[in-house]
């Protein structure tokens, strides 16, 4: 029993959307390794167009089953996740000195991607069966120790950015279904104090980033040398840019990990503030649809699932970009759909996935 | 109190619209800030990208040491000098390369040349040359003013003992174009060295270190006018390897002029202690830049002497493989030890005659006497009787015709007896005895045959062979340390065993291995011959002469250490291998120092007291 209302509710704007956003990934990856010496560089985009058509499938998948079905398995995905992280660090492959992907095949993936979703739809469930006692504290209890179970867990990795933004996601989920701003302040009060504690837990890299934020002169090798050259990418574009394959600055070596986290300095570049203005209209667009199909909800999984996934973006989009105009300390994440990664691009597309679903099924519940 | 939570039905909606009205902030925000370096400051910035007046210069690291079991230094680091070029720095070409060109003793044409391969990499400095030596040093430094002209000091592992232990060891080169197109070789870019072979490429990860790099502020001549900022380079790990200098060194001497291999491992854990192949090759070579002609005359030279003959060469066993013969026999019942055969120096096969090695034969020999001797006619008969199946069985549990687990490995090879079929040689006797002796199908790598010898000096036994011990940070902090790990137990009844490391004795105190003999040291070894086919056609004589064996382990009744050798074209067997092994044992017995060092398995109190 297929109902026809599904198909004249599929949102086919919002598809598209994202459909083109991954495809300007792709000319952005081939044109910021088009020069690269390495000639598995060169063949990137090739990878992630790949990638991109497995998270075309992905997305089509996530629209086919009810997001009911999906609440039913919340917590054994949430469980699989928890395990990939476990498995992560005991047989993972490093890159970059840390412990981020599993192989499988040819493919490497990220746990820690599959983790944020995870983290999510456990959050959405969770509150959805406790939504009566949500004036309890001791109904807090469970979530927070989960929330803080991932966290640890990616940041043994290390990776202190995927951690945080795991933090923010549940915190963030906790504001929209009502938490009151002053229980806000033991967070902050304990942060401070955690602070110190976790100075002396985190990687010289990670401190070194950190520190090069609150004074870029200190290090301009390091993290430093990241943001100087990648503030000189996305100045000199100007107001139209350079062009695609014309931008030496990105495409040059001088910006590394440009097809990665830096990717919105080779766009910025190559595309001038024009560029840049349709680039964050787009997000825009998609993010607070994504809201708005939160507010429309009458299922409260339904409300917080796509509000979750609205955040996770909404905070990759903005700490990536603000991190390659300057203003942010770098820290590993990646530009949603347009950075190179497929874990990245599939959870993504596999978010905006279920946002379709829970948009297409409105009317059903 | 308030409430946690207000009810969410009455939340959600207005905290969705202050969520969206935040965001909308956030890209405001991100949209002046593009606004103000795109617009308002895009022309410095333009300006800033199409001169990049800040060069980078990456800083090689120091690559880690690479020590032996008692921190003896094999491989360290020496400074060498490097002759750059920045192409677009240069303002007179034809006059620079000229002036280079005499120093180096290059042509004009050929510098020249190599001021045009910059271009797809504006400001990056090109290699001129590696490694100047002294007199170029003093004529360089009295010319740097050229524009374009740069001289970079940077570390290089150095070899101090040449070529010992090279293929062990490996050798540090440049990445090559094949490597730069591969996943694993992404991040490298043309020039940088990484580590091609042995232990230098299996641990490069832990050896190279992470470079460092100066940000440097260069003039219109590309002359650098401060150092902006620098960070250092932090050198690469210290790897511990399970060699034993001491042992490695008498190993080398004593095979000196020699072609073939020595390999010594504790049997009962698989630490190789020392491993020699010749001909090798001198990995300080490796650290300039090899002309292609040297790179190819050392990859195309006949004898190998890249290949690591430990584990990456086989050879039929010869005469070792009459272990496994005897081994199968008496395992089925076939064979026990009182078992005699005749050998009246000649053995028929229908109406082909096989002599013995020796002539006139040894007479009425049992299955002990057998071995001490070597005697083919017996192993001709026994071999009948125990039947081609359960010798191939035992070969194989024994972990012959199988990678023994060092990586890059020649497997060998068993044969597989097919019986006849129609219209197709199949399996006959005459296979059966020329196998029987380790001929003709049977191929094995020297490292199978020290771990078959060490399972029947451990009691069974085999353990993975491994050459890295532990990786230590700088300050001493270790990083990874490894294990002893079997591999598999031979399923071999100990009585067995016993009675083939008492034959083993009796060959190095009264058979064929009486030159290996220590005295005060029980030990048991094997003598083998690998005849080589094409033997007696008489052409290239000097390549086709016999090769030999000698593989033994000591002390017979608590093995610490087993040893193969095998000597290419080498003459007469016991002759030539087994004097080598005997250095091994004086170099690890004689030694002040107790071997193995405390901690390790065996009970110090099962050692020899020798002192020489």
């Amino acid at each position: 029993m297929f109902d026809r209302r599904l198909v004249t509710h599929f949102d086919w704007w919002f598809a598209g959307m994202i459909l083109g956003m991954a495809c300007l990934g792709i000319l952005t990856i081939y044109s910021a390794n088009a020069l690269a010496v390495s000639a598995f560089r060169r063949t990137l985009y090739l990878r992630q167009l790949t990638w991109v058509g497995i998270g075309v499938v992905a997305m089509v998948a996530a629209c086919l089953v009810s997001y009911r079905t999906l609440a039913r398995i919340a917590y054994v995905i949430f469980g699989l996740s928890l395990v990939l992280l476990v498995l992560v660090l005991l047989i993972g492959k490093a890159g970059l000195g840390a412990h981020r992907w599993i192989r499988i095949g040819g493919l490497a993936f990220q746990p820690s991607e599959f983790a944020k979703l995870g983290l999510v739809l456990f959050l959405a469930r969770y509150f959805d069966d406790h939504r009566e006692r949500l004036h309890e504290p001791r109904t807090m209890l469970v979530p927070a120790a989960f929330t803080a179970l991932c966290m640890l867990l990616v940041l043994k990795q290390p990776d202190l950015g995927t951690a945080l933004l795991l933090l923010f996601i549940a915190l963030s989920i906790m504001l929209m279904l009502g938490l009151h701003w002053r229980y806000l302040v033991p967070f902050a009060v304990g942060g401070a104090a955690i602070a110190p504690l976790l100075w002396m837990v985190l990687k010289d890299y990670q401190r070194r980033r950190i520190l090069v934020f609150l004074n870029p002169n200190l290090d301009p090798l390091g993290a430093g040398y990241h943001i100087a050259q990648s503030k000189i990418a996305v100045g000199s574009g100007g107001a139209f840019g350079k062009g695609w394959l014309a931008a030496s600055q990105s495409q040059l070596n001088f910006l590394p990990l440009n097809h990665t986290d830096f990717i919105f300095a080779v766009l910025a570049e190559q595309w001038g503030f024009l560029g840049c203005l349709v680039v964050l209209l787009a997000y825009f667009y998609l993010i607070s649809k994504g809201f708005r199909i939160a507010r429309d909800c009458t299922d409260l999984f339904a409300a917080l699932l796509s509000a979750g996934v609205s955040v996770m973006l909404v905070i990759q989009v903005l700490t990536n970009t603000a991190m390659v105009l300057g203003m942010m300390p770098v820290v590993g994440i990646p530009l949603p759909l347009l950075s190179y990664g497929g874990s990245s691009l599939l959870i993504t597309m596999l978010g905006l996935g279920l946002l379709l679903n829970i948009h297409m099924r409105r009317f059903m519940y | 109190m308030e409430p946690l939570f207000r009810p969410p039905a009455q939340a959600i909606t207005p905290r969705i619209q202050a969520a969206v009205l935040c965001i909308g902030v956030g890209f405001l925000i991100l949209l002046f800030r593009l606004w103000y370096l795109q617009i308002l400051d895009g022309d410095r910035y333009f300006a800033l990208s199409t001169n990049n007046r800040l060069r980078v210069r990456p800083v090689e690291a120091p690559r880690g040491f690479i020590l032996d079991r008692n921190g003896e230094i094999l491989v360290e680091n020496r400074p060498t000098f490097d002759l750059y070029t920045t192409p677009e720095d240069v303002t007179d070409p034809k006059e620079v390369a000229g002036i280079l060109a005499e120093i180096l003793g290059a042509s004009p044409g050929e510098v020249e040349a190599r001021f045009q391969e910059g271009h797809d990499r504006p400001y990056q400095p090109l290699l001129l040359r590696k490694d100047l030596d002294e007199r170029m040093m003093v004529a360089v430094e009295r010319r740097l003013d050229l524009p374009g002209v740069s001289l970079h000091v940077r570390p290089v592992h150095a070899y101090p003992s040449g070529g010992a232990a090279a293929n062990l060891l490996g050798y540090v080169s440049e990445v090559n174009q094949t490597q730069l197109a591969r996943e694993e070789y992404q991040d490298f870019l043309p020039g940088e060295n990484i580590g091609q072979a042995g232990v230098e490429r299996r641990f490069d990860a832990f050896i190279r270190g992470i470079d460092g790099g100066e940000q440097v502020e260069v003039d219109a001549r590309g002359r650098a006018l401060r150092l902006v900022s620098r960070i250092d380079p932090r050198s690469g790990s210290n790897v511990y390897l399970t060699i034993d200098k001491r042992i490695q060194d008498a190993a080398e001497a004593a095979f000196a002029g020699k072609k073939g291999t020595v390999v010594a491992m504790n049997p009962t854990t698989g630490e190789i202690l020392a491993m020699v192949s010749r001909p090798s090759y001198d990995p300080n070579l490796f650290a300039q830049r090899l002309s292609g002609e040297e790179w190819q005359r050392i990859a195309t030279d006949p004898s190998h002497p890249l290949a690591n003959r430990a584990f990456q060469a086989q050879y039929p066993p010869g005469s070792i493989f009459k272990l496994m013969v005897a081994i199968a026999g008496l395992e089925s019942g076939a064979l026990t030890p009182e078992t005699k055969f005749y050998d009246p120096g000649y053995f028929y096969l229908g109406s082909a005659r096989l002599d013995d090695w020796k002539k006139g034969g040894h007479g009425w020999l049992d299955l002990r006497g057998a071995i001490v001797n070597s005697c083919n006619v017996y192993f001709y008969q026994a071999g009948l009787k125990v039947g081609i199946e359960d010798i191939v069985k035992t070969a194989r549990e024994f972990g012959l015709g199988e990678p023994p687990g060092l990586g890059d490995e020649a497997k060998g090879n068993l044969p597989d007896p097919q019986p006849r079929k129609r219209g197709q040689p199949g399996w006959s006797a005459g296979n059966t005895v020329v196998a029987s002796i380790g001929q003709g199908l049977v191929v094995t790598s020297p490292m199978q045959l020290l771990a078959m010898v060490s399972a029947i000096a451990s009691g069974g036994t085999i353990y993975r062979p491994w050459v890295v011990k532990k990786i230590t940070s700088l300050s001493g902090e270790i990083l990874d340390e490894y294990e002893p790990e079997p591999m598999r137990h031979v399923p071999v009844k100990p009585e067995t065993l016993a009675f083939i490391r008492q034959a083993m004795l009796g060959v190095v105190n009264e058979g064929t291995g009486t030159r290996a003999k220590v005295p005060g040291i029980p030990i048991g070894g094997k003598t083998g011959t690998a005849q080589l086919v094409r033997k007696g056609e008489g052409k290239g004589q000097a390549d086709l002469k016999d090769h030999w064996w000698f593989v033994s382990f000591a002390p017979v009744d608590s093995p610490q250490i087993a040893v193969v050798v095998l000597v290419e074209n080498g003459g007469f067997g016991g002759q030539v291998a087994a004097p080598v092994a005997k250095a091994v044992y004086e170099a690890a017995f004689g030694a002040r120092q107790p071997f193995p060092r405390p901690g390790t398995r065996t009970a110090e109190a099962n050692e020899p007291d020798i002192e020489d």
